[in-house]
């Protein structure tokens, strides 16, 4: 124990880890902020240049990066509309509106504070609950991961605004752009039209840019001559009732964030969108109407995608296996630095655990430190004349877009989808849905196929095998309850049930 | 905006630093390196550990460059787009060797020069913890007895599960459902909730999990035991005929385009051969589960059309209509020691045809 | 988006018949992966989700029933022409056209030089003149990227 302790402060106590995690963070912070830079790309190349480092160094920087990037995702998605990560989409919902309300700097504390709480509380549950949520994760056979997309899809009814039929086209078109490329089992061209560049999918990144950053430019270009809000940054740090108010959801979606983060195949992405769908069901008088500047839909998100990063870490420290594409690059560092990352390897050197629980949680100290300051200045990138930024953001765009892939077909598919965007957008489609369905449509088609060839492409047995396995009984019946709850049906059958 | 700025200067001055003094001759500037695998896979791990002894012998950097997708096809198509000056290296594994045959593109190694084969990973069939079958001879009685029962964790068409499951199909019969993953993690991670019965997998991969009991081995796909897992039979044991294939693994490369300049070609050579014989990089390896092959020049072309003819052809005969066109088509020769199934078949009706 | 739910925009109509065009070519193009429907196969998800956006594509063309153009938008050649108004402003197109070509710039010419022209370009004309201030924004801008993502992330930019 005294042990476990000593390791756990090891990032704390010694002066070169706690600068390397400092230093981490705040460059995460950066990195996540820009649209195609990932997280996974900064620790890939950290992997060569950390080459001759001792490991404990290499891995302290990469926690820092780490949480930082996927906090950092969350400062474009509030003052551009345009998110760093993925992760970050959900953020833009109620973040931007928000900082077109001239709450940018609010918009950003809160989101500072609830990442921190998530990141902390993803930490605790690592520490505490590691070896018992690996077992649970591995319970996961491929007809859960399906009906997890499918509960996943069912979210199109929370984002599609007031129109469902064009939500659940959107949904439908984002799914398609999902599927396109070099099929996974047959290893047959799907929707590529013949085209050898598309063999390799469109990127989501790539579509992501495009439809919130390119499609947003063009929209503003409508109101070029508007003075851009004045922005309010006197109150920057959420005062503590406010904090404590939003505690109860806070804690909420950090379970939902841990959980799904530990789920290999499954993370932040996912993970702050039920998050999000699950703010809009449970809180019954949001401060604003979501969609419009609720606080509720920036805490959901931005506590679950950074309670993930704990979760991701818990298939990785038990069992070797990545929780997602960041911890599978972490696992690939540990590997060239000569340790055998495997079941072995709390066994072995526990003091890796042990390490890494008390560097996450140092890292998100750095977080608050970080992500409160230097507020002020990012809020008045708001107050830019929208003559300099949008050719900025256009920029920027281009520049993240080829910086994913180095790839200029993505460019191209970023502009494609930017301008698609702007039209779906004058004509009452969101954003939401489309991504939505880019990130679910893949683990859909996966996951349903691996179901059926298990059953041996029996449809009759692959239905009852979503109701005689006790986890999978669990996911189908709240799918349904949640189905019910979304249709004409649950009027239809209150109304009965008053009646009698 | 300027926060950012003035890190990155810092930073930016120590990536100098370590970017070395250019050379008068080639290399005298970055070299791009385009890894046709994501972050964190096996070729990615392989590629970044040998990298910066690479980058000390040149003395120049290597910007490395992950451009996964359509089964390696993007990153080589993109290298084979760019000048053929040794600034733009491909580090790939085996399945480009596959490509026509499988209708991904219309070029394979063939079209490009290989700088160094670096080295072949072992491939051991791995099966869950609890599994009811000790060896691979089980799992084939049960297979004989209860067709198309067994659940077989893949990772697509041309992948190396698929693969092997043709070799072991060439010359015996296998009968099971394919459950496809998109890599051997994922796959992995299926087995050890017992969603799938068993996976030809890469020892990189799996190693560690059967060394921790999670796993365990069923076969390795040598002739002999090896020592890197003690106690798992030689796939020869259950299937003696298979031997004609071996040895056979996965394996990783360095390739430039073909029309670059000799000269250039054999500075790389001759850096890419000392960086593979290097202690600390053989000893990675070794850990990694993979043999080191250091091949180059006439040998590692003699090296990559041996792996073409023998999966090839085991993939031809194990079933031709899984293909998109005949290894005879493309003018890849059967193998001349393997006896296969279909091949002795074969020859059968031939001499019959003869009389 | 609008305020009247009830009222349709200018050229939403043709729009969301465009959108059913869209639908029914991936439709068109999903049945040939496997060419017809399976019920586990390649194309088993491309068909599902090309007749997914069919459906709900008609759904869209059936609400338009109960829509109306805006009142003062009498007939199609004044709603084309409000069109027009509306999204083709002359700066609009030209600031399209202009992102159009700066990609096709980065190819021919280097990624710098056109991001540099692009960004002169588009700075002079939005903001009307003031040509020296524009001038060192956009000198600012490309030394940012060029720190940041040439120096420190080494992306190999165009």
């Amino acid at each position: 124990m005294s042990d476990s302790l000593s390791y756990l402060l090891m990032a704390w106590l010694d002066p070169s880890l706690l600068g390397l995690t400092a230093l981490g963070v705040l460059g995460g912070i950066y990195i996540g902020a820009i649209p195609g830079l990932s997280v996974t790309m900064a620790v890939s190349i950290l992997i060569s240049f950390t080459f001759s480092w001792d490991i404990n160094n290499a891995l302290a920087l990469m926690v820092g990066i780490y949480v930082g990037g996927v906090y950092g995702g969350s400062r474009t998605a509030i003052l551009l509309n345009i998110p760093g990560a993925p992760s970050a989409v959900t953020t833009a919902f109620d973040g931007y509106p928000l900082a077109q309300r001239g709450e940018a700097g609010k918009a950003i504390g809160l989101s500072t504070i609830m990442s921190v709480i998530g990141g902390i509380m993803g930490t605790v549950v690592l520490a505490g609950t590691a070896p018992y949520l690996s077992d649970l994760s591995l319970q996961f056979a491929p007809r859960d991961y399906f009906l997890i997309a499918v509960l996943g899809l069912l979210l199109v009814s929370s984002l599609s605004g007031k129109s469902l039929a064009r939500g659940i086209f959107a949904v439908a078109l984002g799914a398609t752009i999902g599927l396109v490329g070099m099929d996974p089992v047959t290893a047959q061209p799907r929707l590529t039209m013949g085209s050898m560049e598309l063999m390799g999918g469109i990127s989501y990144v790539a579509v992501m840019i495009g439809l919130f950053g390119v499609a947003e430019a063009l929209y503003q270009l409508h109101n070029l001559a508007k003075v851009p809000v004045k922005q309010n940054v006197n109150k920057i740090v959420p005062p503590l009732n406010m904090i404590l108010k939003f505690l109860p959801l806070s804690m909420r979606a950090s379970l939902i964030g841990v959980i799904v983060g530990a789920l290999p195949g499954t993370g932040g992405d996912i993970a702050s969108l039920f998050a999000y769908d699950h703010a809009k069901r449970s809180v019954k008088n949001p401060s604003r109407p979501f969609g419009e500047g609720a606080y509720e839909g920036l805490v959901a998100p931005e506590t679950a995608n950074n309670a993930a990063v704990g979760g991701a870490y818990v298939p990785m420290l038990t069992l070797g296996m990545p929780g997602d594409a960041v911890t599978a690059v972490i696992i690939g560092a540990l590997v060239i630095h000569g340790l055998n990352p495997g079941p072995m390897l709390m066994i072995e050197t526990p003091y890796i655990f042990w390490f890494t629980v008390g560097n996450l949680a140092l890292a998100n100290i750095f977080l608050l430190i970080f992500g409160l300051t230097g507020i002020k200045i990012f809020s008045k990138i708001v107050e830019v004349p929208k003559s300099i930024l949008i050719p900025l953001i256009v920029v920027l765009c281009v520049v993240g877009a080829y910086s994913i892939n180095s790839n200029m077909m993505d460019v191209y598919w970023m502009l494609g989808f930017g301008i698609l965007g702007y039209w779906l957008k004058v004509f009452g489609f969101q954003m939401g849905p489309i991504i939505l369905g880019v990130i679910l449509g893949p683990m859909l088609d996966e996951s349903y196929r691996q179901a059926m060839s298990s059953v041996g492409d029996q449809g009759g047995q692959f239905l009852l095998s979503l109701f005689t396995n006790p986890l999978s009984l669990i996911l189908s019946s709240v799918t349904i309850l949640v189905l019910l709850s979304n249709t004409p049906l649950k009027g239809w059958v209150l109304a009965r049930f008053k009646r009698q | 905006m300027f926060k950012p700025l003035v890190t990155s200067i810092a930073i930016a001055a120590g990536a100098l630093a370590f970017s070395g003094i250019a050379l008068a001759e080639y290399p005298d500037r970055n070299i791009q390196g385009t890894i046709q695998w994501g972050a964190g896979g096996a070729t990615d791990n392989v590629v970044r550990s040998l990298t910066p002894y690479v980058e000390d012998i040149l003395g120049t950097t290597i910007v490395l460059t992950n451009r996964p997708g359509g089964t390696g096809v993007i990153g080589m198509n993109h290298v084979m787009r760019q000048r053929p000056d040794g600034y733009n290296l491909l580090f790939g594994a085996e399945n480009p060797e596959l490509y026509q045959l499988m209708g991904l593109a219309d070029f394979t190694y063939d079209d490009m020069q290989p700088i160094s084969i670096i080295a072949q990973g072992l491939v051991v069939i791995a099966a869950p913890a609890d599994s009811p079958f000790n060896n691979l001879s089980d799992l084939l009685d049960y297979a004989h007895e209860h067709p198309g029962e067994l659940r077989m964790g893949g990772t697509g068409a041309g992948g190396l599960p698929s693969t092997v499951h043709a070799m072991i199909n060439a010359v015996d019969e296998l009968d099971v459902r394919t459950v496809t993953f998109g890599g051997d993690g994922p796959g992995i991670t299926a087995m050890m909730g017992d969603h799938i019965d068993f996976m030809p997998l890469s020892l990189a991969a799996a190693g560690e999990q059967i060394r921790g009991g999670k796993m365990k081995g069923l076969a390795v796909l040598t002739k002999e035991e090896i020592d890197a897992l003690p106690g798992v039979p030689p796939i020869t044991e259950a299937l003696p005929n298979i031997a004609d294939f071996l040895p056979w693994g996965p394996f990783w490369g360095v390739f430039v385009r073909k029309e670059t300049p000799e000269d250039v070609v054999g500075v790389l050579q001759d850096a890419y051969q000392q960086a593979v014989a290097s202690d600390e990089f053989t000893r990675f390896l070794r850990d990694y589960g993979a043999e080191p092959l250091n091949l180059n020049g006439e040998e590692a072309q003699q090296y990559l059309d041996n792996w073409q003819s023998v999966t090839a052809w085991s993939m031809y005969d194990a079933d031709p209509d899984s293909l998109k066109a005949t290894p005879e088509a493309l003018e890849i020769p059967r193998p001349a020691a393997a006896k296969t199934k279909a091949a002795a078949e074969d020859e059968a009706e031939s001499e019959a045809a003869a009389e | 988006m609008s305020k009247h739910i009830e009222r349709v925009q200018p050229g939403e109509k043709i729009f969301d018949w465009l959108l059913l065009l869209l639908s029914i070519g991936i439709l068109f193009e999903a049945f040939r992966i496997d060419g017809g429907l399976k019920l586990n196969s390649a194309g088993s998800f491309p068909v599902g989700l090309g007749l997914v956006m069919l459906a709900s594509s008609l759904a869209i063309l059936f609400s338009h029933r109960y829509k109306r153009r805006a009142e003062h938008l009498h007939h199609a050649a004044e709603e084309f022409q409000a069109f027009i108004r509306d999204h083709f402003k002359p700066y609009i197109v030209v600031f399209s056209v202009a992102a159009i070509l700066y990609l096709a710039a980065i190819v021919w010419f280097s990624f710098y030089l056109s991001t540099a022209v692009f960004l002169a370009a588009m700075f002079i004309f939005l903001r009307r003149g003031k040509i020296i201030s524009s001038l060192i924004i956009t000198a600012l801008a490309i030394g940012a990227i060029y720190a940041l993502f040439t120096l420190v992330f080494r992306v190999y930019l165009p």
